[in-house]
């Protein structure tokens, strides 16, 4: 797998923001944007376009499912993975309704993590 | 008359100073006769001289304990007990029956009518007194233990509130503490050095427990909080058993240990959610392999008994000390037994095991065997209704 598009991390913890990005980077090179709340999310994908969003569910400001539920009316097109460390099965559908492609617990093991983003890239970025 | 000496009959001695007794009496003299017993008791009375009286005003007096004639003109004693006892808001009210009729079918009468007691005429002062404390007694026992078994549940669903949002907040750091310390033991901000390495494998696998420790507090605490649902589908118990006895004998090989398990077939499909009963049985095999010494051999039996599905894990560790077996399948039960391999045990995962089985309407139970060693069982009706 080489991916080089543009991520988009939004996580109230850098260190978070740091991992996952590390996890991102053995995908590819890509280049790696980030937020740490909803609200900056908003304004960081008019900016940069990001060809995916990993976003948290729990933040403050504006929290992930909000974030979600605009981006979904804005840019119906973007390409959103949930990431969150408690998977309910209510937070679970609600993601999913609002719009998001996939939804991870952020406590998964690295390498199942990084097999799920890199599915997720796979499935939605195919060589044309 | 003479005011009495208290009974004393209760070690406890709650204090019933105050206590509110309505005498259902249609003979005034002798409904003063109580009352002038009762008040020097401390008791604060009110006199009804009929049933159809004492109904129209039980709600506004709000007697802790009722007194009850039972030859009266109108509705007698019995009857007025009986529609007493239809107010959910009267039921709790204790009555004692004051009545001339001593008989074995009276008191029975008056007992299925709903009362707690009796009182023969002519009564002994001394023998009334002491019926209605006894009665005023249980009455407030029951209460404070129903206060008592309220606020407990409201502690439990706090303390499962915190561990909930604790076990949320702490998951996210440890994660990164894991996540980077992974990324570091592979060389991503350069070589390490042997100690640098194994100091990281340190870190790694301390923070590895303590989430997985977490893991278990957040099942405890949304299994506790009744939020556990159950995706239940058509599944065949031994595909996951057959299943988690080849993974976990992974784990029992590193340890020189065999899990075996004889091939079985179930007659029809359980209807349960298979992922939750998959960490059931891998709860229990994982549990076998803690607190078996290394070298021994884990037998997994299944086993079928008209609609009935067990597994059943025999290990041949030390066996369950018998004053311990009530304790196994508690929240944080943990029993004497270590793990023989210097494995981490929360004291949560037959906690969680339970749950999750009686959730399904089966049972677990652990017994020791006749040789030595435990056997932890799990037992699933399969419904009756092909599938």
């Amino acid at each position: 797998m080489q991916f080089d598009g543009t991520v988009l991390i939004v996580d109230d913890e850098p260190h978070i923001r740091k991992y996952i990005g590390l996890i991102l980077r053995k995908l590819g090179t890509p280049t790696i944007v980030e937020a740490a709340n909803g609200e900056e999310a908003l304004v960081a994908f008019d900016q940069h376009q990001p060809d995916l969003v990993l976003m948290d569910v729990n933040m403050p400001v504006m929290d992930g499912l909000q974030a979600l539920e605009r981006l979904n009316v804005d840019h119906p097109e973007a390409l959103v993975v949930m990431l969150t460390s408690l998977a309910t099965r209510n937070v679970v559908e609600r993601c999913l309704e609002l719009g998001a492609v996939n939804f991870v617990r952020k406590d998964t093991p690295k390498e199942t993590m990084t097999k799920v983003l890199s599915e997720t890239i796979a499935e939605h970025f195919a060589p044309d | 008359m003479v005011p009495l000496p208290d009974s004393n009959i209760s070690p406890q001695r709650i204090d019933l100073t105050g206590r509110r007794i309505l005498v259902v009496e249609d003979d005034r003299m002798n409904a003063r006769i109580i009352s002038s017993i009762l008040r020097p008791g401390g008791f604060v009375t009110q006199e009804a001289d009929s049933g159809e009286a004492a109904l129209a005003l039980y709600r506004d007096f709000q007697p802790d304990l009722i007194l009850l004639d039972v030859v009266m003109p109108g509705i007698n004693g019995y009857e007025t007990c009986r529609q007493l006892k239809t107010d959910p808001a009267a039921a709790g009210i204790p009555v004692i029956f004051i009545t001339a009729k001593n008989q074995p079918e009276d008191i029975v009468a008056g007992l299925e009518a709903g009362g707690v007691d009796y009182v023969v005429k002519p009564f002994q002062p001394l023998e009334m007194l002491a019926r209605i404390r006894t009665h005023l007694q249980l009455r407030a026992l029951l209460e404070d233990q129903t206060h008592l078994i309220a606020d407990l549940s409201k502690a439990n669903a706090a303390k499962n509130h915190f561990l909930g949002i604790a076990a949320h907040d702490l998951r996210n750091p440890l994660t990164s503490i894991r996540g980077l310390s992974e990324f570091m033991l592979e060389g991503s901000t350069g070589e390490l050095t042997e100690d640098q390495r194994a100091m990281l494998r340190s870190v790694y696998s301390a923070t590895q427990s303590m989430l997985e420790l977490l893991g278990e507090l957040l099942d405890i605490s949304i299994i506790e909080s009744g939020e556990m649902r159950l995706d239940l589908t058509p599944t065949n118990f031994a595909d996951i058993v057959h299943d988690a006895v080849f993974l976990n004998g992974i784990t029992a090989a590193r340890k020189q240990m065999k899990i075996t398990c004889r091939p079985f077939k179930p007659s029809r499909p359980l209807l349960i959610d298979a992922r939750k009963i998959r960490e059931v049985i891998d709860n229990l095999l994982s549990n076998a392999i803690k607190f078996s010494p290394p070298g021994t051999t884990i037998t997994v039996e299944l086993s079928e008994d008209g609609n009935q599905q067990t597994i059943s894990v025999q290990d041949q560790g030390p066996g369950i000390p018998p004053d311990e077996m009530n304790m196994l399948f508690q929240s944080f039960g943990k029993t004497s037994a270590r793990p023989t391999g210097g494995e981490k045990s929360t004291g949560l995962g037959l906690a969680i095991c339970r749950k999750i089985v009686e959730a399904h309407g089966g049972t677990v139970s652990a017994a020791n065997r006749e040789n030595g060693g435990a056997d932890f069982r799990a037992t699933l009706t399969a419904p009756d209704h092909a599938v």
